[in-house]
């Protein structure tokens, strides 16, 4: 059974289709990519799934619940936590705060939710390498050190399922293949389920278990890496044009 | 039949009035991003305007209405886009309901500077009163028919311009994404100068058509007010949709009219409760929006910043604050001190925006509003003893807060779940609900289960007594500064704390990103409620200060042009600061009354330009209020930045110490007036930066630029005081208060 199960998602904006009947799951212990050209309802597909967006059709089902018609907030007690592609940091707070508050919020959950805030903000700020920014302003930083500070965010709540919307773009390679085993590492010994939206190939060809490929709105391929990479659609789609596999 | 006939006729029309306000409201808002609260104060500038042409100087009727519609109405609408608006992007939401809100009141004072409210004007209907004819046996006239057939006009002629013309199609487009039209070859700018030159007309038409519908006489605050019905229609189309509105326009003007005819005369709130129709339609549309897409951070950083002081920091300017009060209640009149316990009271509301606006991003338009309930309510519940003996009981300070709390709760839920504009309309109609019906409700009436007289608010003057708190009774006027000075203190340094606390980070961040917050696990809507209920609590106990250093309140305390400039003076002051609390609140409570009337009595003793000089500073806080598109983040943070290198230059501060010092002992020794202290304290505030500069510039040089934030680049020293100018002595005074010189509140 699937941690998230998202089934048979449509959103239209104003007669445009951007997404047609899209289904995709997400297995805990698992990293799950999801790839595909600018513009192919990549963010969009993330945006239903949180609840930020209401479709037109289908379900979400998260951990064996529907939720399709429960809020952001709830789908984030559920268990479901996500990075922005367009940073969404809190400007007025500084690095160290950003990640702390999302710890915060949990603790406003409720008494069973409780965590330390004060040594679990120690533990993330040290996985992700961010102690030496740790009072700095968000708004000062490099944008590939900014979509860390999003990455540390959304752990802070301690998800079950874990939306990564192009969190490596703009690291350098060393940078991106440190992700990548961070990655690995959190499925393996957090149990989490992760659905990693990127264009970096190597990264997603590298820690990804299952792919699927988006594009115009439709899933047009799902499998492991090797069987991706030689999918014709998708070498079509995607691979084949340069553009956007840096 | 016959009365429902004429009746109906009579809503239609209004309708008619109120769809024409409210088009231009929403084209302005869908093409520029920036709702127009000053709709109503173009409406009536219109409406004087015409009356100016028309029966001032006798111009023929055609000639007036052509030059009033047609060329100085979409001028001065495009002139407020391109002079004004314009700057407004990439600024926080309160930051552009603020500046339109300031457009208004200086409208409003220049209305009155112009056309003297004393002197009655009347608008006469367009072919006079006596044209009209019969149909199907009531009477209608011309005038109503032209109010009609402009409103179908504009309804007819809106739909062709956006069906069919490119300007049209170009202005839906700009709604939808500015950057995106900017980039296939559209100019945002001057579709917006063009949405604002069609509301401006709009909105005068509107102002021109409704004088002689309403009775014919000229008034600054009612016409001003238009923007609320206007509001009310546009809620109909959900901010957006034309055709709905003016079904809104109508659906008001038709239930408005209705009221007037069937409700029984015996009901004295009946005529009451038609001026609230449009806030009560407003809230019940509020109940069935559905939910608003959750707004993301649209830019990494909006041009607000505020710096959240160190609690020890707050406490020693805290120390510094209560000091000068104790200092300066040694030299000042009875008057002065009670003036400026209404000043301070002021400055604890406006700390109900600073946590409000400043720390949660929320709006509240009424917060004096929420003042007025709490001072009701202790009027009825909170008072003991009787005439000079009667007292305010802590357990009535208790209900007071709790039903401002309680009722501002109720107020905001509804608004809660859409975006932040819902709120400030929701406690814009509530503020104005307050003054037409609650505040309104004067006359003794049978209560309905209890069998006695009762009225809210009784004979419309309430006297409200000094607190007495156990042994501790606040009656000596001293004494009750003293103690207001030392609340704001407390709630000050607590709000500081607050921030500085997981809830307040929770706070910022739902400010910052709404979006993210939520899928971090925020719920928004109790984040908000909470935030509300506290801000309401604060405003209601400010409200209860406010009345008891007042001594007496009608309905002039609670109109909802005192609310209105509170918010503008403290967002100037600055919003997500204590200090601008303090100065916002003092400058609305008492400073800019005091500088006016001090030009007022110059003038009638010696004459002169003096006059003038006294409008000008009517119109002041307006003018400082729409210059905040300019400097969103408020006064104080340029303040700081002017001062702080003189904590550099430490002889030359403990030169103007010790000047200051010298100053307050001639008073005290009597050597010396009240005022020459206030010029000297002037004097010394706004030098003292020049001369450390000239005597150490060392001090003063810009200190190597490390990790400075890119755009909040400190302001030159000398622009600091400028700023405030405007508000001379007392603005200057004010300032001192966190400068560490002594105080003066006006004498």
């Amino acid at each position: 059974m699937a941690l998230l199960e998202a089934s048979g998602i449509s959103v239209s904006f104003g007669g445009n289709q951007v997404l047609d009947q899209v289904s995709l799951s997400v297995d805990a212990g698992t990293v799950t990519g999801l790839i595909g050209p600018n513009g192919a309802g990549k963010t969009t597909l993330f945006n239903v799934i949180t609840g930020l967006l209401d479709p037109k059709g289908g379900r979400v089902i998260l951990d064996g619940r529907d939720v399709t018609k429960a809020g952001p907030a709830v789908r984030a007690r559920r268990g479901l936590s996500r990075t922005y592609q367009q940073l969404e940091l809190f400007t007025s707070l500084s690095v160290r705060d950003n990640v702390r508050v999302a710890g915060e919020i949990r603790n406003a959950w409720g008494r069973r939710f409780r965590i330390n805030v004060k040594s679990e903000t120690d533990r993330v700020m040290g996985l992700l390498g961010l102690e030496d920014v740790a009072d700095r302003e968000v708004g000062e930083l490099p944008t590939a050190r900014a979509r860390i500070i999003e990455v540390a965010r959304a752990l802070m709540t301690k998800p079950r399922v874990l939306l990564l919307d192009e969190p490596a773009s703009g690291q350098t390679e060393s940078e991106t293949a440190d992700f990548g085993r961070l990655l690995s590492q959190l499925v393996k010994e957090d149990e989490l389920a992760i659905c990693l939206v990127e264009h970096d190939v190597s990264l997603v060809m590298g820690v990804c278990a299952t792919i699927h490929v988006l594009d115009y709105g439709q899933i047009i391929a799902t499998g492991p890496p090797e069987q991706i990479r030689l999918e014709p659609a998708v070498i079509d789609a995607y691979l084949g044009s340069t553009e956007g596999v840096g | 039949m016959h009365l429902f006939l004429s009746y109906t006729i009579i809503g239609l029309v209004t309708g008619a009035v109120y769809g024409i306000a409210a088009s231009g409201l929403v084209l302005t808002y869908t093409t520029s991003g920036i709702f127009n609260f000053a709709q109503g104060a173009l409406a009536m500038l219109g409406a004087y305007g015409y009356w100016q042409f028309r029966y001032g100087w006798n111009w023929p009727a055609p000639v007036a209405l052509i030059l009033v519609i047609l060329v100085l109405a979409p001028l001065l609408g495009a002139l407020l886009y391109l002079g004004i608006m314009r700057g407004l992007r990439n600024t926080a939401e309160v930051t552009k309901i603020v500046v339109t809100v300031s457009v208004m009141l200086g409208i409003i004072a220049l209305a009155q500077w112009i056309w003297s409210p004393t002197t009655p004007r009347n608008d006469i209907p367009f072919f006079g009163v006596a044209a009209k004819f019969k149909f199907l046996g009531v009477y209608v006239t011309d005038h109503e028919v032209i109010a009609l057939g402009a409103a179908v006009l504009i309804g007819l002629g809106m739909r062709y311009l956006f069906q069919r013309t490119r300007t049209g199609v170009a202005m839906r487009a700009v709604v939808d994404n500015p950057a995106l039209l900017e980039l296939n070859g559209g100019r945002p700018n001057r579709l917006a100068a063009i949405s604002w030159a069609l509301g401006g007309m709009l909105a005068v038409l509107a102002g021109i058509l409704v004088t002689p519908i309403s009775g014919g006489g000229l008034d600054v605050n009612a016409l001003t007010l238009l923007v609320l019905d206007a509001i009310a229609a546009a809620m109909f189309g959900r901010l957006r949709s034309l055709p709905r509105t003016f079904v809104g326009a109508i659906v008001l003007g038709l239930a408005s009219s209705y009221v007037l005819a069937y409700f029984p005369t015996t009901w004295s709130w009946a005529s009451n409760f038609r001026i609230s129709l449009p806030m009560i339609s407003l809230f019940v549309v509020l109940l069935v929006l559905p939910q608003d897409r959750l707004r993301g951070a649209v830019l990494l950083r909006t041009r607000e910043r505020f710096k959240v002081p160190s609690l020890r920091s707050a406490g020693s300017w805290a120390l510094v604050l209560v000091a000068v009060v104790l200092l300066l209640e040694q030299i000042m009149t009875t008057e002065a001190i009670s003036a400026l316990t209404v000043g301070m009271a002021f400055a604890i509301i406006a700390l109900s925006l600073t946590l409000l606006t400043g720390y949660a991003g929320e709006i509240n338009l009424a917060p004096v509003s929420l003042g007025a309930i709490a001072t009701i309510f202790v009027f009825h519940l909170g008072l003991s003893g009787i005439g000079l003996h009667a007292r305010i009981t802590i357990g009535g300070i208790l209900i007071g807060v709790a039903a401002a709390a309680v009722i501002g709760g109720l107020i905001a839920l509804p608004a809660l779940r859409l975006r932040g504009l819902y709120l400030a309309l929701a406690t814009l109609a509530f503020g104005v609900f307050v003054s037409d019906m609650i505040i309104a409700d004067v006359n003794p009436h049978i209560l309905p289960i209890f069998h006695t007289h009762f009225s809210i608010f009784t004979n419309g003057a309430l006297n409200i007594p000094k607190v007495k708190v156990g042994p501790l009774d606040l009656a000596a006027p001293k004494a009750f500064l003293t103690t207001v000075t030392i609340v704001f203190v407390i709630i000050g340094i607590g709000l500081i704390a607050l921030r500085h606390s997981g809830y307040g980070r929770r706070l910022a961040a739902m400010k910052d990103s709404p979006a993210a917050s939520a899928t971090l696990g925020q719920n928004l809507v109790k984040l908000k409620l909470s935030v509300f209920v506290l801000s309401a609590a604060i405003a209601g106990l400010g409200g209860i200060l406010v009345s008891s250093a007042s001594i007496t309140v009608n309905a002039n305390s609670y109109i909802i042009y005192i609310s209105l400039t509170l918010v503008m003076l403290t967002v100037v002051g600055g919003i997500g600061n204590v200090a601008g609390a303090l100065i916002g609140g003092v400058l609305a409570g008492v400073g800019f009354q005091a500088i006016t009337s001090t030009f007022q009595n110059i003038y009638s003793l010696h004459g002169g330009p003096w006059n003038f000089v006294a409008n000008l500073t009517l119109v002041a806080p307006a003018a400082i209020g729409v210059s905040i598109g300019r400097n969103p983040s408020g006064s104080v943070g340029q303040i700081v930045a002017g001062y702080a290198p003189l904590w550099r230059a430490k002889p030359v501060l403990a030169g103007g110490i010790l000047l200051e010092v010298a100053a307050y002992l001639l008073v005290v020794t009597k050597f010396m007036s009240n005022w020459w202290f206030v010029l000297a304290t002037t004097i010394i505030a706004l030098g003292l930066p020049l001369v450390g500069r000239l005597l150490m510039p060392g001090a003063f040089a810009p200190p190597p630029a490390t990790g400075s934030p890119p755009t909040s680049s400190p302001a030159p020293v000398v622009e600091a005081p400028a700023s405030l100018s405007g508000a001379a002595a007392a603005g200057g005074s004010v300032r001192m208060g966190f400068e560490g010189g002594p105080n003066n509140g006006p004498a």
